[in-house]
C-alpha cells in the first residue's frame, strides 16, 4: 500500500501564533485516516491546507507524489462542516456542475449522481431545491457533492453531524464502500467511536501539536486497563477492599471497577467467583474517549 | 477555460430564471410599452376634446381691423387650426352665452382703443387660462397686429415681417471659423449638435450608470450568499479564484446583456407600430444619424468600465459575511458610480471643463465622461487611446488585487474585515 496524501512537517503561522506545529502524517490508498482534536487544535487549519486554500509555511504537502496545483483539485473531494451546498438551486444542477468544476464531464456526472441518489434512496429530491430539504438530506446532498466525481482524496469534516441514526448508518457505509473501492479519506470528527469504528490509524491534535498518533490498536495498548466489567448473579461485597481497585459502581449483579493496576484483575475475579456465579469478566480495553480526555485533558490542566 | 464557461454558464441560467429577474425584467418593459405609447395616449385624449373643434370667438368691440389682422396672421399659418368666430355685442354675459351656444374654446375682447395705444386685449374661456398651443398662435399674431397698428401702414408687410423675426445668434468655434476644422464642412454646427448624437449619449451614460450599479449589487450579493452558504468552500477548492470570479462577472455581464437586449427589442417593436410611427415623427428624430462612432466608441468604455467596476464589487462581496451587511459595504462603490454619472450628466452642455478633462481619464469616470466628451467636445484620438489605456491598465491592477481579495475575504467569517486585518490575512494566507 502506498501513502497517497502526504503531509510532512507542515507549519502554519498566523502572525505571531502557531496553528499547526510541524505536523506530519500518511494516508494510504483505501484508508480512513482519522484527525482529531479539541476545537482550535489546529484541524481546520489542516484540513484547508489539504484542500490548497491555504499554503504553509513551512513543509509539504503531496498528492500522489506531486504538489498541490489544478490537477490536483479534481482529484480532492470535500465535505465541509456546513453543508455548502446552493439553497435555491436544484440539487442535481448545483451537483453535476460542481462536478463539471472538478474536470468531469457533464453525462458522466448525471449517471454517478443518479448512482448515488438511489443508494441514498433520495431519488425524490431530483429536481428540488436544497431549501426543501431537511438537514439530514441536505447532508446527505453535501456528500454526495463531495463524492460524484470519484475523488481519490477524500476529507470529510464533521460528515455525520446532524443526521439521525439510520442515516449515520447510510453514510458509514457509503465511506466504507468508498474505502474499498481506493479511496484515501481524511476524516475529522468528535465522535469518537465513529473513528474507532472507521479508523485504522489517527492523530490527535492539541493547541496545534501533534499529541497522539499511530495505529489505534497500538495506541491503546500503551494505554493502562483501568476498568472492569463485571456480571455476577448475586451480589459482591468487599470489592473496594482488594488493592489496587480505586472505586466501585453499578448495582448488585453489575459492576463498573476502576482500578490502577491491571495486576488487581486476578483478585477482583477471585473473589467475585468465591461469593458468587461470575457471567461476564472483562478487563475493559480503554476507550477512544478515553484516551482522547486524557491526553488532551491532562494538557489543559 | 473550460471551467470558466462552465461558471459562466451556471450563473447566467440560475440568474436568468429566478423570478425576481423575470419580473423585473417583465415589467420594466411593460414600463418602457406604455413609455412609449404615452404620447399616443395623450393625443388620443386631446384629440377628444378638441372634437374638431378648435374655434376662438372675438369681440371686437368696433376694431374690426385689429380683429382680421390677427384673423388673417393665424389663418395664414402653416397647418393651423385654429378658427375664429366674430361675436356681437359688447357686455359680458351676453358674449359668454354666444360663446357656450356655439361651442367656443374661449374668446378674445378687445377693448375700445383709446386715442393711439394698442387696446388692451383678453382672453376669456370657461377655466380662465389659455392653452400652450393657442397662445403660442396668438401672441405673434397679436404682436404683429400691433406693430401694423403702431405704423399704421408706414411699413411694407416684408419690412414688419422681419421685425417680428427674432434674432439668430449662430455659434462657431475658432477651428472652424478659420477654416481649420474642415471636417465639419457640411454645416457651421457640424454634426456636434445633431439631437440623435446628445441622445446616445445620454442613453449610454444612463445605461452604463443603470448596469454598473445593478449588475454590481448583482454580483456582490451572489458571491456574499456563496460565501454564507458555504459553497464557496468547495468552489474555491475546485477552480481557481480568477476564474470563478471572472466567470460570475461575465455571466451576470450576460444576463444584463441580456435585459438591455429585450428592452432594445421592445422599444424596437414599439416603434414599428404605424400608430407610434406617425406620432414620433412629430419629434424630429432621424435614426439615420445615428453617430455610430459614438456609439462604438461608447459600447467599448461601457464594457470596459463595467468589467471595472463588476470586479471591485466582487471583491467586496467577498468580504462580507452576511447579505445584511452587504449594502453598507458597497456603498463607496456606489458613490463613485453615482459621481461618474452626474459629473456626466451636469456637464453635458459643457464638455471641456477642466473637470471633465480630468475626469476622462481617472478610470472610474473615464465610461461616462469619455463618451460625452467624444460624443459633444472636440477631443483628439490621443486623449481616448490615453482613456482607453489607463481603464485598461486599471482593469488589470484591480483585477488582480480583487482576485486577492477574493481569495482571502472568502476565507474569513464574521465580522467585516478592516483592510488592516484584510491585509494582514493576505500575508498569512500566503496569497
Amino acid at each position: 500500500m502506498t501513502e497517497r496524501l502526504i503531509l510532512r512537517d507542515v507549519l502554519k503561522r498566523y502572525g505571531e501564533k502557531t496553528a499547526v506545529d510541524r505536523i506530519s502524517f500518511g494516508v494510504q490508498e483505501g484508508e480512513i485516516y482519522g484527525l482529531l482534536g479539541a476545537n482550535g487544535a489546529g484541524k481546520t487549519t489542516t484540513m484547508r491546507m489539504v484542500l490548497g486554500l491555504i499554503y504553509p509555511d513551512e513543509g509539504t504537502i503531496t498528492y500522489g507524489g506531486r504538489p498541490y496545483g489544478s490537477e490536483v483539485q479534481r482529484l480532492v473531494g470535500y465535505l465541509p462542516e456546513e453543508r455548502g451546498l446552493y439553497p435555491k438551486v436544484k440539487v442535481s444542477e448545483q451537483i453535476v456542475y460542481l462536478a463539471k468544476l472538478r474536470g468531469m464531464s457533464g453525462t458522466d456526472a448525471e449517471q454517478n449522481l443518479k448512482y448515488w441518489m438511489k443508494k441514498f434512496d433520495a431519488e425524490e429530491y431530483y429536481d428540488k431545491r436544497i431549501e426543501e430539504l431537511s438537514k439530514g438530506n441536505q447532508q446527505k446532498m453535501g456528500f454526495i457533492a463531495a463524492v460524484v466525481h470519484r475523488p481519490q482524496i477524500l476529507i470529510l469534516d464533521e460528515a455525520f453531524s446532524g443526521l439521525d441514526p439510520v442515516n449515520v448508518e447510510l453514510l458509514k457505509l457509503a465511506v466504507k464502500e468508498l474505502r474499498d473501492q481506493g479511496a484515501s479519506i481524511l476524516f475529522s470528527t468528535h465522535r469518537m467511536e465513529h473513528v474507532e469504528e472507521l479508523c485504522r490509524n489517527l492523530t490527535i491534535l492539541d493547541r496545534s501539536k501533534t499529541v497522539l498518533q499511530g495505529d489505534i490498536r497500538e495506541i491503546k495498548k500503551g494505554f493502562p486497563r483501568e476498568q472492569i466489567l463485571l456480571k455476577t448473579s448475586g451480589a459482591v461485597a468487599g470489592l473496594e477492599n482488594i488493592p489496587g481497585v480505586t472505586g466501585v459502581e453499578g448495582d448488585p449483579e453489575s459492576y463498573l471497577i476502576r482500578i490502577s493496576d491491571e495486576a488487581a484483575a486476578v483478585p477482583v475475579l477471585t473473589e467475585a467467583m468465591r461469593q458468587s456465579e461470575v457471567r461476564h469478566f472483562e478487563v475493559k480495553e480503554p476507550t477512544l474517549n478515553q484516551i482522547f480526555i486524557r491526553s488532551v485533558g491532562e494538557r489543559h490542566e | 477555460m473550460n471551467r470558466l464557461g462552465t461558471v459562466i454558464g451556471f450563473t447566467f441560467k440560475n440568474k436568468v430564471r429566478t423570478k425576481s429577474f423575470v419580473i423585473t425584467t417583465l415589467l420594466l418593459a411593460l414600463l418602457i410599452t406604455i413609455g412609449i405609447h404615452l404620447p399616443f395616449i395623450i393625443q388620443m385624449f386631446v384629440g377628444d376634446d378638441e372634437g374638431g373643434d378648435n374655434r376662438i370667438g372675438i369681440a371686437a368691440n368696433g376694431q374690426t381691423e385689429i380683429a382680421q389682422q390677427i384673423e388673417d396672421y393665424v389663418s395664414a399659418l402653416p397647418g393651423n387650426e385654429i378658427q375664429f368666430a366674430d361675436l356681437e355685442g359688447g357686455d359680458a354675459a351676453a358674449l359668454n352665452k354666444q360663446a357656450k351656444d356655439q361651442d367656443l374654446k374661449g374668446y378674445l375682447t378687445i377693448a375700445p382703443s383709446e386715442g393711439a395705444a394698442f387696446p388692451a386685449v383678453e382672453y376669456v374661456s370657461e377655466n380662465g387660462s389659455v392653452p400652450a398651443d393657442v397662445q403660442a398662435v396668438l401672441q405673434p399674431a397679436l404682436e404683429s397686429a400691433k406693430t401694423r397698428f403702431i405704423t399704421e401702414g408706414a411699413l411694407s408687410d416684408e419690412q414688419i415681417r422681419q421685425l417680428t423675426t427674432p434674432v439668430q445668434l449662430s455659434t462657431v468655434s475658432y477651428d472652424q471659423l478659420a477654416g481649420t476644422g474642415e471636417q465639419n464642412a457640411d454645416g457651421p454646427e457640424g454634426d456636434k449638435f445633431n439631437p440623435m448624437n446628445f441622445i446616445t449619449v445620454y442613453v449610454l451614460m444612463t445605461l452604463f450608470f443603470f448596469s454598473a450599479m445593478l449588475t454590481g449589487n448583482m454580483i456582490a450579493s451572489e458571491v456574499t450568499s456563496e460565501k454564507s452558504s458555504r459553497v464557496m468552500e468547495i468552489l474555491i477548492t475546485s477552480v481557481s479564484p480568477l476564474t470563478q470570479m471572472f466567470g460570475k462577472v461575465i455571466g451576470v455581464f450576460l444576463v444584463g446583456l441580456l435585459q438591455i437586449g429585450v428592452f432594445g427589442l421592445t422599444i424596437a417593436i414599439n416603434l414599428m407600430l404605424p400608430y407610434n410611427r406617425e406620432v414620433l415623427a412629430g419629434f424630429d428624430l432621424d435614426f439615420s444619424q445615428m453617430p455610430f462612432d459614438v456609439l462604438a466608441y461608447g459600447l467599448v468604455f461601457y464594457v470596459l468600465g463595467y468589467f471595472l467596476y463588476a470586479l471591485l464589487y466582487a471583491a467586496v462581496g467577498s468580504i462580507v459575511s452576511r447579505t445584511e451587511d452587504l449594502g453598507q459595504a458597497v456603498t463607496p462603490l456606489t458613490m463613485l458610480s453615482l459621481a461618474a454619472f452626474y459629473i456626466g450628466i451636469f456637464s453635458l452642455n459643457n464638455t471641456d471643463s477642466l473637470l471633465m478633462k480630468i475626469s476622462s481619464f481617472v478610470p472610474f469616470t473615464s465610461p461616462t465622461t469619455m463618451i460625452a466628451r467624444i460624443g459633444l467636445g472636440e477631443i483628439a484620438f490621443w486623449e481616448i487611446a490615453v482613456s482607453l489605456a489607463l481603464l485598461l491598465a486599471s482593469i488589470f491592477f484591480f483585477g488582480w488585487l480583487s482576485a486577492k481579495i477574493y481569495r482571502t475575504g472568502v476565507l474569513m467569517y464574521g465580522k467585516r474585515p478592516s483592510m488592516k486585518e484584510l491585509r494582514k490575512a493576505m500575508k498569512a494566507y500566503k496569497i
